[in-house]
């Protein structure tokens, strides 16, 4: 057990009132950190480089007594599964996977998102085969767009600290009670050592309170006792589409509802630097930090050159993204993946998207210079579409 | 564009959540009529109101307060008949959330995944959901916009209901008195 | 306590439907009702949409009725002939996805281990050959690997039912169905061995030739799990629709195969046989001491 009694507090409380601490640790450590304080119920793990090492943590924490039930899966799939059966059981759950770990598992998330699970797991994002690559790369994230969870993606590992203590609460309010997903780049954070400033040891957030679920808890304490939690409406007429799409869109309501919840946390869904500039680069995840240097070397050459963080992609940040952009006449992506799905994002929530330089784009665990950034800042070099 | 406004249907194949048009939750204290954030006693009065006036109000309680029998459902239970006798409206109840196999019989309950069936059938006008979780009010909260004329309201224990017509996010003890007093008034010409 | 939520409020007893009221007043809900009464209570499988002389229905029918604590029971489904079963039980349940209800289950159960530990909370898994033995093979075993602590029923109707007849591979080695056009290549699989091999505490392999049979294994499955560990009943439930049988030839084939190749088997591990021995001995101290008490009322 915890050497000390954790008093439970509040997430607001947690967050922005207990005094904190600055460490120098490594992004699965930050993971470590949040979950320490977070009062979960159970979690499960399964291996897979690069996140392995923060679900190991997570595994000390319970030897430790701070999680009440912990284990292996057999793999993704039946991972996210357990995890879901835990939350349908009316506990807090967390896990963590990434790539090829995210893919084997991916039916899960949408009937996560549809049978209202409040779970919170982490993604630690990671290329995808073939080849096969163990490297940094968020292709993942663009096929993670649609299955209804919420999506934050955090720069660094204080973001990463901040994010997973502040999602139980969005996750588990009663108006939105869907999955978040909070995403960090494998390895760029994970892995490297950086000062976090973590709250102190003494606090945890209060349980997880499965009365205040939109569907009924599967404990058989919950009315009514004639109860399917997924329940089928597939019979062939319109009564049962209706009640489907029905369904379906109370799941995009919740996503939406969550928004104000999550702007109490975060301040905001985008951080812009240098607002006027003519020229905007726009980015989440490390790229972010990339494109933070990169704007920094463009300006010392004279160029008017702003930076647009994105911290929320589910909800999308439609309105804030438009307010951002709406006097750029230059708009530059840099992406660790290579789809491009993030300029496709933005695309599609702009006019004139032919301001658009999608690029640059790197892959397989390559880095992202920031002279490479600069480059399409001056519009030396051709991008992709 | 103009604001999107919670009116009763028919408002087509299929209405959109209210939620997805902007159209957000009343904070503690307040109510929800029409899309419209107003205070909690102003959405009281203005339930107060249809249900005085409709001629087929109907409750319809859910399995929060259907299979319950501690002392606060107890008297919940008795104020939400006592609304109902004071407005003259029938007590159609949602017993669970299943869907109805091999059909419904809508002259005694209601279903959350065909509520539109109930609604015709009784030539409903005003129908107040109470006791249903939050999902299963939503799902039907819609399909009822979409396919009826019903004036819908939401009396939810938690943050209120969008995709209702007028909602309140309290039902204790106390609010259910609000509501009953709110009708009295109502009944006697207004405040 | 959960049999509160099967109590109405009474201020709206007058408005209930009946179907409810009967549930409340005649069903098996804190009384001890079992698959020999069938017929005489409110059973909480009712009215579902299943073909006449559907086999897996009859199987599920009787199981549901020999649950010893519906109260407290949640049953996780799978995708398949059954999970057009399951909406029309009358107690907690889930479908999820096509194969995973093992892992389902067991993140269930230990959700509620932690939430409720002063009490017993039985969760049941029962999915087709299909989900138990193909695509959720790795789930089903890896739940018996871990110990989990419920019961796993199969209902064998050797085939995809709900998909149009495909060979499964619980199919009999050389019949012919859709996806195995020229006849199946290789044998059934033994998932009872595997269930012994992978440490269930109990298995049972039966017929719907038997019922009884079924509701006895299947009580035993329940307590088992609940007390030591994973259990496995195999029940074999033939398909008239894709068999294309008449509705009463599909009993009879059940019969002639549980003499035959579907013949009953059990496993009790020593623990579980510990634990049946000692409960009959409490049972029957209790039925000698009711029909003492009886019998001096009757004095």
């Amino acid at each position: 057990m915890p050497d000390v009694e954790l008093k439970p507090v509040s997430t607001e409380h947690l967050l922005r009132e207990c005094q904190r601490e600055e460490v120098f640790i490594t992004g699965s450590e930050a993971v470590r950190e949040a979950i320490r304080r977070a009062n979960v119920d159970i979690a499960v793990a399964y291996p897979i480089t690069p996140q392995s090492e923060s679900m190991h943590l997570v595994g000390d924490l319970y030897a430790e007594g701070y999680i009440r039930d912990y284990f292996r899966g057999e793999n993704e799939f039946a991972v996210m599964s357990e995890i879901a059966g835990a939350a349908m059981a009316g506990v807090r759950v967390f896990t963590a996977t990434c790539g090829p770990g995210t893919l084997r598992a991916f039916e899960n998330f949408p009937m996560w998102s549809g049978t209202r699970l409040p779970i919170v797991i982490s993604f630690m994002t990671r290329g995808i085969n073939s080849p096969l690559t163990i490297q940094p790369d968020t292709i993942e994230m663009g096929m993670l767009l649609d299955t209804g969870m919420i999506m934050l993606h955090a720069e660094n590992a204080q973001d990463l600290y901040d994010m997973i203590l502040m999602s139980f609460s969005v996750a588990e309010r009663t108006s939105v009670h869907i999955p978040v997903g909070v995403f960090v780049d494998g390895f760029f954070v994970t892995h490297t050592r950086q000062k976090v400033k973590i709250v102190s040891e003494d606090v945890k957030l209060l349980p997880y309170d499965p009365t205040h679920s939109p569907v009924p808890t599967m404990d058989m304490e919950t009315p009514p006792f004639r109860y399917m939690r997924d329940p089928f409406v597939m019979k062939s007429n319109y009564i049962s589409y209706a009640a489907h799409a029905s369904w379906q869109q109370e799941v995009m309501a919740a996503a939406e509802r969550a928004r104000p919840h999550i702007e109490a946390h975060l301040g905001s869904f985008v951080e812009q630097e240098n607002p006027d500039a003519p020229i905007q680069v726009v980015a989440c995840g490390t790229a972010v930090s990339q494109g933070r240097e990169a704007v920094r070397m463009a300006r010392e050459e004279g160029l008017e050159v702003g930076l647009v963080k994105i911290k929320v992609l589910r909800p999308a940040p439609r309105e804030e993204i438009r307010r951002a952009l709406a006097k750029a006449e230059r708009i530059v992506i840099p992406e660790f993946n290579r789809t491009g799905w993030l300029a496709r994002e933005i695309a599609s929530m702009i006019p004139n998207n032919d301001r658009i330089a999608a690029g640059p784009r790197v892959f397989g665990g390559m880095t992202m210079p920031p002279e490479v950034i600069v480059d399409v800042i001056k519009g030396d070099v051709l991008v992709g579409v | 564009m103009e604001r999107y406004r919670v009116v009763p249907g028919p408002e087509g194949y299929l209405p959109p959540a209210a939620a997805l048009h902007g159209v957000e939750l009343p904070l503690p204290g307040q109510g929800l009529v029409e899309g419209s954030r107003v205070e909690g006693r102003t959405a009281a009065l203005a339930i107060a109101e249809r249900l005085v006036s409709a001629s087929v109000p109907t409750f319809f309680p859910g399995p929060l307060l259907l299979w319950k029998s501690t002392e606060e459902a107890l008297e919940r239970g008795r104020l939400v008949r006592e609304i109902a006798r004071e407005v003259g409206a029938k007590v159609i109840p949602m017993p669970d959330y299943r869907p109805k196999y091999p059909m419904i019989d809508p002259a005694v309950e209601i279903n959350p995944n065909h509520p539109n069936l109930t609604i015709w059938f009784n030539k409903i006008d005003v129908g107040v959901f109470i006791g249903v979780h939050c999902h299963q009010a939503n799902l039907a909260l819609k399909i009822i916009r979409g396919g009826t004329s019903c004036f819908t309201v939401a009396l939810c224990a938690h943050e209120g209901h969008e995709d209702a017509n007028a909602s309140l996010r309290d039902t204790d003890v106390a609010s259910l008195t609000a509501l009953l007093d709110a009708v009295r008034i109502v009944k006697q010409g207004g405040e | 306590m959960s049999l509160e939520i099967t109590r109405m409020n009474p201020h709206f007893a007058d408005v209930m439907p009946q179907e409810y009221t009967d549930l409340v007043e005649n069903g098996p809900f804190g009384r001890d009702f079992g698959a020999r009464d069938l017929g005489s209570f409110k059973e909480l499988f009712e009215e579902h949409p299943m073909c006449a002389g559907c086999n897996l229905s009859l199987a599920f029918r009787i199981i549901v009725a020999s649950l010893p604590n519906p109260a407290d029971t949640i049953m996780v489904g799978s995708t398949g002939c059954n999970s057009i079963a399951f909406p029309q039980l009358a107690l907690h349940n889930v479908h999820s996805l096509f194969g995973n209800q093992n892992a389902i289950a067991s993140g269930l159960k230990r959700g509620l281990a932690l939430r409720f530990p002063d009490k017993v909370k039985d969760v049941v898994v029962v999915a087709g050959d299909g989900a138990t033995a193909d695509i959720g093979l790795d789930m089903t075993l890896h739940s018996w690997f871990r110990g989990e602590k419920f019961a796993t029923v199969m209902f064998d109707n050797e085939i995809y039912a709900n998909t149009g007849g495909q060979e499964s591979g619980m199919t009999e080695c050389g019949e012919i169905r859709n996806m195995a056009p020229t006849g199946k290549k290789f044998n059934k699989i033994s998932v009872a061995n595997l269930a012994i091999e992978a440490g269930c505490a109990y298995v049972a392999v039966v017929t719907t030739a038997s019922p009884l049979k079924i509701s006895k294994c299947f009580e035993k499955a329940v307590l088992v799990a609940r007390e030591i560990g994973p259990t496995y009943v195999q029940i074999y439930t033939p398909c008239p629709t894709n068999l294309k049988l008449k509705s009463s030839e599909s009993v009879s084939l059940a019969k002639e195969r549980s003499k035959g190749t579907y013949q009953f088997r059990e496993h009790v591990s020593p623990e579980a046989e510990e634990f049946l021995a000692a409960r009959a001995e409490k049972t029957e101290e209790q039925v000698r001491v009711t029909s003492k008490d009886e019998e001096m009322h009757s004095a």
